[in-house]
């Protein structure tokens, strides 16, 4: 324990303890509420999410020209407890029972108790006809 | 103990913050190979909830020893090094935040619980970075946290523990891991396992890195029992902890399982032998 620093002694208090920085303690609070509330968001979310399957839905939200073609953008919320990986989800556009156009795309993740965005192009204008959505499937991150 | 208080770093304005721009430059450096990994940000959002805030809770305890033994600055009592650990947990936290908004992995419109979670991930090897800085960038002149060290055996063993949990956690993440194991034999595991404990023995006690151990007067079988083959435990321990906690071992046969531990080890065992050097 050699070397004592010249600055250090002018951060002595008057009755010789030297007291913390004020930047140390900001820093550390900082610190204590960041840690608290990562472990607190985590717990709580653990605890209110379930462990259940991902319920993925899917809705169109708005149709707009593309180029020549039209697009679907569409809109995925998963409510279940769980992320779905690889989730796909098929379009058609109907006349009655018959499938026009079919669009598919895959989503790489819909983690639970959140929304991905996406979209499906189609030939024909699917403000015209009736558009079905469906979620095909998933597998387990 | 008055006296060299006083002395601390945390008692002055300026030396702190210069500490603490250090140890951001710190977490930006060791974080940066896992900000920049896909898996990282995957499991930020679909890990288990409860898994991950363990694994913050574990990171405080060991920012704590850190702390005590490395730090970005020296520290002379426990609530100076419990103010370090919270600070470089700070840090960690925020630079985490910054460098994932501007990567554009962390957007304002996403769930809060996806968000936190992302952050807090990596939040751990950034805050470990940030400990680690003053090491690295800093100026060395801790022989008495030395002897402090090599005069504790259970000191030597959290090192190396510190250590299998810094290389170990750059690597569980990826998918290779498990792929890896898929590939490999048996025969493949038992000729890793070999090969990672005499690495392990072998940079710690052979080689002349800096901070290499002496065997001292103990004998070759005395030294192996206790340091390396306790530290290829404290490794594989820890391989498995991180595995179980990115959710890599699910419904694996306790064959793959303990074959992807032995492959995780690799990193680990050698994160162990090379804590000296890092920390």
């Amino acid at each position: 324990m050699a070397d004592i620093r010249e600055n250090d002694i002018a951060s002595r208090d008057e009755d010789g303890s030297a007291s913390v920085s004020r930047l140390a303690w900001i820093s550390s609070g900082l610190g204590l509420l960041l840690f608290l509330g990562s472990v607190g968001v985590l717990g709580y979310e653990g605890i209110t999410r379930g462990n259940g399957p991902p319920v993925i839905t899917a809705v169109v939200e708005e149709v707009v020209p593309a180029g020549p073609r039209w697009l679907a953008h569409i809109r995925l919320t998963n409510d279940g407890g769980k992320t779905g990986a690889k989730v796909q989800v098929e379009g058609q556009l109907m006349a009655g029972d018959e499938a026009l156009e079919t669009s598919v795309a895959e989503f790489d993740y819909v983690p639970a108790g959140s929304e991905q965005k996406g979209g499906l192009f189609f030939d024909r204008d699917p403000r015209a006809h009736a558009l079905r959505l469906r979620v095909l499937g998933y597998v387990e991150p | 103990m008055d006296i060299t208080r006083q002395r601390s770093f945390l008692h002055d304005e300026a030396q702190f913050a210069r500490a603490l721009a250090r140890a951001a430059a710190g977490a930006i450096i060791f974080a940066l190979p896992l900000l920049m990994t896909m898996e990282m940000w995957e499991l930020g959002f679909y890990m288990d909830r409860f898994r991950l805030a363990l694994f913050i809770l574990v990171t405080l305890p060991v920012l704590f020893g850190l702390s005590y033994f490395a730090g970005f600055e020296e520290t002379f009592c426990w609530q100076d090094d419990l103010i370090d650990a919270l600070s470089a947990f700070a840090v960690g936290f925020l630079m985490s935040a910054a460098l994932l908004t501007v990567f554009a992995i962390v957007r304002l419109d996403q769930p809060l619980p996806e968000i936190i979670g992302k952050i807090a991930l990596q939040s751990v090897p950034a805050s470990i970075g940030a400990m680690l800085a003053r090491k690295q960038l800093g100026q060395q002149d801790d022989a008495d946290r030395e002897r402090r060290i090599r005069s504790s055996y259970p000191g030597e063993l959290f090192l190396m523990g510190a250590g299998a949990l810094f290389v170990g956690f750059n690597v569980a993440p990826t998918e290779e891991m498990i792929l890896i194991s898929y590939k490999m034999s048996p025969w493949h595991a038992v000729a890793l396992a070999v090969l990672s404990l005499g690495l392990l023995h072998i940079f710690v006690y052979t080689v002349g890195f800096a901070g290499q151990e002496s065997a001292g007067d103990d004998g070759f079988l005395s030294v192996f029992l206790r340091f390396s083959v306790a530290g290829y435990g404290i490794a594989l321990l820890i391989s498995l902890y991180l595995l179980w906690t990115f959710e890599r071992i699910a419904g694996l046969s306790m064959m793959e399982l303990v074959t992807a531990t032995v492959v995780l080890g690799f990193p680990s065992a050698l994160g162990a032998a090379t804590a000296r050097l890092i920390v």
